[in-house]
């Protein structure tokens, strides 16, 4: 026994030793540093469907942009954290990435539960923040002065579908329903009350674990409750698959309007059956969607084409998750390129930025204004309709 | 052959001031360390420092519940989120107006206590593993509450935390206030760890037999210890939510459960610094390397399985080198009766136990079959008898363990009720037991100081802040165990762990711990079993002269000399009954005795 | 509703019932609760999507495969985590040992698998609605195990071996009875109805890392209530709480359903220690 003892004794001494070393690394000081971006991405866990389809583009963003020589000589350096869908992660990466680190601007995190713990720690820190999180309490020029959003709120999404459902459908009795995340939470919270204010009736509004196998009960519960449409707020494939399918089994023919999650490559491939698949609308934003002549825009068309080029992978998630990855650090870069990588710098910069034309949207700040995106950009798709990460307009819908 | 021969009983160990910082230094180096730390301008670090400092807030408390009391509590997590929440909605005035800060940290405490009750109650009723798994419950409808009650909670949305006002505001100022507080926790463990509580709780976990025997009420000082711990894990929870300056209940995991639990059990039970290091351990491993972040959990059960595997003891147990010096190979026990007036009182009048026609069925059995016995002071009663005739049974009846179905117990005319054995210790009733009993990682004075864990004044807050009737106490019950040790003759060993002695030592060490209640009544169980002929020649003088003071004892032996040399009284029993009872030499004679278990 | 709540409750609650078995029949073996009995029953779904989905084998096959590494798993955890503490089994070093193997494993899956619940093939395509075989097929399951263990406890040497070192290990390992031998073979059979649990109830439940907390908790209520060491009692439990929980579910929903659980868990257990059919404690001193 006094053996294994000593030898795990002194196989843990030498094993501290070596991550001490590694740890405390000092930080390098050259010539060109390269410009720090803090990168706090949910790669795994529950919310992971985001991060994994904007790191691609973030990605090829970064790589095209050091392969061209970098920001005025220098080259971006990504620090990646992954959250793991878990705000404890996302607070201890923020705080490394911040104080540690020392990073000029911090990207993410990209999903808003991580967001509501993380956003109060980087603004302490007085460090400027860019992050894609919809929950509308997550900018707030006051409290939070460095931190801008370039990706709707949830107002503009909930508005644009809402609208569809009770202008377009001209659906009165609804059931919204989320998973039990930060984000699915805000958003019925969100919603409901704007429904009714467009005078529709929510029959239904409920929150479902989302590892829950069986939404049987969940289902009936709302077709007893009169529901003509079910609206859920989750970026869980599985839960919303595991949705779709129960819609399916049960032959219960009513539309399913909500998160653009739905749409998602992953959404799909969990499908029973691959009709289980009509009658689905979320929305997805302009400039990513096909015309009605079936091709996508200039700009994306031409990014799709890159995107071709590079081997990523599009169908096994959406192509603006892509394009907003993309669009994320190329912001970032042409802030820093213009005007420096100091915190007042950037903000200054930022407070004026007027239609920076990104492939995903058209970015425009103002001082009162951290929310970039344009509410004309958002609109409704229809998700059989999925090609290589991009849509169709939903059926019915105006221009 | 070195005889152990001294003219006065070893030393005590030195006490006073210095001694005590000398014991506690590595934890004064902890603490230093964490003062000093600052000085280093890490800002990150600190951050990393403070979320340690937090976890061992809750930690230090559960340590007694699952390090010293042994009890399985996996799922305390739930308080955690208990604490965090109650501090967040009354500093954001969710349920009630809003409160300040530190008022809303108390009324975390609070809670937490309330609950760390309710959590704790089961472990008195249920066994180990169901108790493991209602805290596994508990933690999970926690998280289901504060999903669903959002208008305190927020629900899945979260609500923000609490910020503390100066000088314990965010940065330097709260990095001070967690470390307070932490250093606090320590020392108010540290302070119980070496009461006579602490002891209480190590000896219900190894030897909790042995523990009711000297008269330690498990359900007062169980839910005592969860009280504590409760509280501490809702001030925990409040730290833990300034920390993270925003909570939603998917922060609160199975994984920080089990990072807790298992801290305690790196560091080693019935230890203070061992946790400590374990959570510290435990809290920056992932930092080190970012990719490790992910495996975080795989890594905690594999230390959890290496260290249950080959280093039960733990951190703890590594870092003891007192214990790994080699003991004398030939040790002889030489025991002193000549120091028993110093312990043992001289009644005044002679006390009486007399059993009563006592009947007692396991299932069908009838182990005891209308037994009447009495036992009186300076007299020494043996009883003996076949194996499965019901010697051991009796003791346990007289000690309360079981109620016979028929019967009943006097103690001095007066009515002694059955099936509570703890009663017995303050009736200065004490046993050794056919088995010794002994908490195996504490050191042999330690366990014969739980034999006087009655005698102590001091409560458990006064021990808990180092209160001066708290050390009073200590003196007291020190100095009267290493006069046991004395008497029995294994004052040099006090400081030897107890698991490290042989077996003959363990019972004379059984006999100590009986000594400190300084009974009217030894009930003694085949103490002689395993010792060599001149041990038994030696026991046979200690049991005389303890008989001689004035205690009633009862001797229960196979070894038929040691009876025949030493007993007043012997009474036969077979098959329950009464076989035959009379002076040794009219039953030496006994024709049914002789056939029936003697031998001719 | 109705018939949904009384198939899908005596199919989740037969998967509860045999994961009971599964701690009863390794608890017969050593007198401990293993925390390894979830962790049969995860694997069991996750191994089975895995060789099915991912590596294409007929489903035959993949049962066949999944329930001999159901076998191999019980044989490693009562070599790594049960037969080094039993000397000591007052100081419970089997609960944290156990505990830990468990974790070890779910956290691999976790890693390896994913974290999200994964979709199991349907095993035969017959049965609509509530007579669909996702839910008869756990019952069948139940049944076979229950008359299989019957068969064996009462009619076979090996059966009555197994009773014999669970009664009284002394006097078995007296009267020449190989004590570990049939103390390994034990647990393997625990694998083995452990993984069955978890393959035919993967249909329901889903290949999902996390169906190991919720099968240990679910599969040890019916143990608790029904006494350890009881199979009738697991079955009973079992089936009573698959009903309970799915009514509740349909109700009132899930968060209260839990609760419900809960609650009438700890009732029943401070009411009653030893379970609604256990047997007294044994003498302690």
């Amino acid at each position: 026994m006094s053996i294994k003892r000593r030898q795990v004794l002194a196989g843990s001494a030498a094993v501290g030793a070596a991550s001490l070393a590694s740890g405390l690394a000092a930080p390098a000081i050259a010539a060109n540093e390269p410009i720090k971006i803090g990168y706090l991405p949910a790669l795994t866990g529950p919310s992971s469907s985001t991060g994994v389809g904007i790191n691609r583009g973030s990605e090829l963003a970064v790589k095209e942009i050091n392969d061209a020589g970098g920001i005025n000589g220098r080259k971006i350096e990504l620090i990646v954290r992954d959250t793991q869908s878990d705000p404890t992660k996302a607070v201890n990466g923020a705080a490394e990435l911040t104080k540690r680190q020392k990073v000029s601007i911090v990207w993410g995190p990209l999903n808003s539960g991580e967001s509501l713990a993380a956003v109060p720690l980087v603004a302490r820190d007085k460090v400027p923040e860019l992050h894609p999180c919809w929950v509308d309490s997550l900018t707030d020029p006051a409290k939070y002065p460095m931190c801008f959003r370039n990706a709707p709120t949830n107002q503009q999404i909930g508005g644009a579908a809402n609208t569809y459902v009770v202008d377009v459908l001209k659906l009165k009795k609804v059931a919204v329903v989320s998973d039990t995340t930060g984000y699915g939470t805000a958003s019925v919270e969100a919603y409901v009350p704007m429904l009714k204010a467009k005078g529709a009736d929510v029959v239904y509004s409920g929150h479902i674990d989302a590892a829950n196998p069986d939404l049987k009960p969940d289902m009936l519960r709302m077709r007893d409750a009169g529901a003509q449409v079910v609206m859920p707020w989750s970026v869980n494939a599985g839960f919303l698959s595991r949705l779709l399918n129960t819609r399916g089994d049960m032959n219960w023919d009513i539309p399913v309007v909500g998160q653009t999650t739905l749409g998602s490559g992953q959404t799909k491939a969990l499908l029973t059956k691959p009709e289980y698949w009509n009658k689905v609308y979320s929305n997805n934003f302009r400039n990513v969607c096909f015309t009605k002549d079936g091709k996508l825009p200039a700009r994306a068309s031409e990014f799709v084409a890159r995107l071709d080029k590079a081997n990523i992978e599009m169908g096994d998630t959406l192509l603006w998750w892509i394009a907003l990855g993309y669009d994320g650090i190329k912001l970032i870069a042409d802030t820093i390129k213009a005007a420096g990588d100091k915190p007042d710098q950037i903000t200054a910069y930022w407070n004026k930025l007027s239609n920076w034309p990104g492939v995903y949207g058209n970015i425009t700040f103002t001082p009162q204004q951290h929310n970039g995106f344009q509410d004309a950009e958002v609109v409704m798709c229809e998700v059989n309709s999925l090609k290589k990460g991009a849509f169709n307009l939903a059926p019915g819908y105006a221009s | 052959m070195a005889a152990v021969d001294q003219r006065a009983p070893a030393p005590a160990a030195r006490s006073g001031l210095w001694a005590r910082i000398e014991k506690a230094s590595p934890l004064l180096a902890v603490g230093i360390a964490g003062l000093c730390f600052p000085l280093l301008g890490d800002d990150y670090w600190a951050v990393i420092i403070e979320r340690a400092c937090v976890y061992w807030v809750l930690v230090s408390g559960l340590n007694l519940v699952v390090g010293f009391a042994g009890q399985i509590a996996i799922g305390w997590v739930g308080l955690l989120t208990l604490g965090a929440y109650t501090t967040s909605a009354m500093t954001a005035g969710t349920a009630l107006p809003a409160f300040p800060a530190y008022v809303a940290l108390v009324a975390s405490a609070a809670i937490g206590a309330l609950f760390g009750v309710i959590v704790g109650l089961p472990a008195l009723r249920l066994r180990t593993f169901y108790f493991a798994m209602t805290t596994l419950g508990f933690s999970t409808i926690v998280t289901q509450v504060a999903l669903a009650w959002k208008s305190v909670t927020g629900g899945g949305v979260g609500t923000p935390g609490p910020v503390f006002p100066w000088p314990f505001d965010p940065g330097w100022g709260f990095y001070y206030f967690c470390l307070l507080l932490a250093g606090i926790c320590t020392w108010m463990t540290y302070n119980i760890a070496g009461s006579r509580f602490g002891r209480a709780l190590v000896a219900i976990r190894d030897a909790e037999v042995a523990a009711e025997a000297s008269g330690v009420a498990k359900p007062a000082l169980l839910v005592t210890v969860f009280l504590f711990s409760g509280a501490l894990a809702g001030v925990a929870g409040g730290l833990f939510s300034s920390l993270q300056s925003y909570i939603t209940p998917d922060a609160f995991t199975f994984d920080l459960s089990v990072l807790f639990f298992i801290s305690i059990l790196i560091g080693g039970r019935g230890s203070i610094l061992g946790p400590l290091l374990g959570t510290l351990l435990l809290t920056v491993l992932p930092e080190f390397a970012a990719p490790l972040v992910a495996w975080s959990t795989f890594l905690y059960a594999a230390l959890l399985l290496l260290i249950v595997l080959v280093i039960p003891g733990g951190i703890a147990d590594l870092l003891d080198f007192k214990n790994r010096r080699p003991l004398e190979r030939h040790r002889e026990i030489v025991p002193r009766p000549e120091l028993l007036s110093r312990i043992l009182p001289h009644p005044g009048e002679p006390n009486v136990l007399a059993l009563k026609g006592i009947v007692l069925h396991f299932g069908g059995v009838r182990a005891i079959d209308g037994l009447d016995l009495a036992i009186r002071s300076r007299e020494i009663h043996g009883l003996i008898g076949p194996n499965g005739s019901g010697k051991t049974t009796t003791l346990n009846v007289i000690s309360g363990y079981y109620k016979p179905s028929a019967g009943e117990a006097y103690l001095n005319g007066k009515p002694l009720p059955f099936e509570a054995p703890p009663t017995r210790a303050a009736h200065r009733i004490a046993r050794t037991f056919q088995t010794p009993r002994l908490i195996g990682g504490a050191s042999v004075l330690e366990n014969v100081m739980i034999g006087g864990t009655i005698d102590g004044a001091g409560t458990f807050v006064e021990s808990m802040l180092a209160l001066p009737r708290h050390w009073r106490d200590e003196a007291r019950l020190h100095e009267a165990a290493m006069l046991a040790l004395a008497v029995v003759g294994l004052d040099q060993l006090a400081s030897v762990r107890a698991d490290r002695l042989q077996h003959s030592e363990l019972r004379f060490m059984e006999i100590a711990r009986a000594l400190m209640l300084r009974p009217d009544f030894l009930l003694l169980d085949e103490p002689a079993a395993g010792l060599s002929a001149e041990e038994i020649r030696r026991l046979g003088a200690l049991i005389k002269q303890i008989s001689k003071e004035g205690t009633a004892v009862l001797l229960v032996e196979h070894h038929a000399d040691l009876i025949f040399d030493i007993c007043d009284r012997v009474t036969v029993l077979n098959l329950g009954k009464e076989l035959a009872a009379g002076t040794p030499a009219e039953i030496r004679s006994h024709r049914e005795v002789v056939s029936a278990y003697l031998g001719a | 509703m109705f018939e949904s709540i009384v198939s899908y409750g005596l199919a989740v609650g037969a998967i509860y019932a045999m994961t009971g078995i599964t701690y009863n029949v390794m608890f017969s073996a050593s007198r401990v609760f293993s925390f390894t009995a979830g962790m049969l029953g995860m694997l069991g779904g996750v191994l089975g999507a895995y060789f099915i989905l991912q590596l294409g084998l007929p489903a035959i096959v993949g049962l066949v495969l999944v329930l001999a590494c159901g076998a191999l798993l019980g044989v490693v955890t009562e070599i790594v985590t049960v037969r080094p503490v039993l000397k000591n089994i007052e100081q419970h070093l089997y609960v944290l040992s156990t505990l830990a193997f468990a974790l070890l494993v779910q956290q691999l899956t976790a890693i390896e698998w994913g974290t999200e619940a994964q979709p199991f093939p349907r095993l035969i395509p017959i049965g609509q609605g509530w007579l669909d075989q996702q839910f008869w097929l756990p019952m069948l399951a139940c049944a076979v195990t229950i008359a299989g263990l019957e068969f064996l406890y009462r009619r076979t040497l090996v059966g009555r071996a197994f009773v014999a070192i669970a009664e009284d290990s002394y006097a078995a390992r007296a009267l020449g009875l190989p004590e570990q031998r049939l103390r390994l073979a034990s647990f393997a059979l625990a694998g083995v109805i452990g993984a069955l649990a978890g393959f035919t109830g993967a249909e329901m439940l889903l290949a999902f890392f996390g169906n190991q907390a919720i099968l240990n908790f679910y599969g040890f209520v019916p143990v608790a209530l029904g006494g350890m060491g009881s199979n009738r009692g697991a079955v009973v439990g079992g089936l009573a709480l698959g009903l309970f929980q799915q009514a509740a579910n349909f109700l009132v929903g899930g968060i209260f359903a839990a609760v419900a659980v809960f609650v009438v868990f700890i009732v029943v257990l401070l009411l009653r220690p030893e379970g609604l059919a256990g047997g007294a404690a044994a003498r302690r001193v």
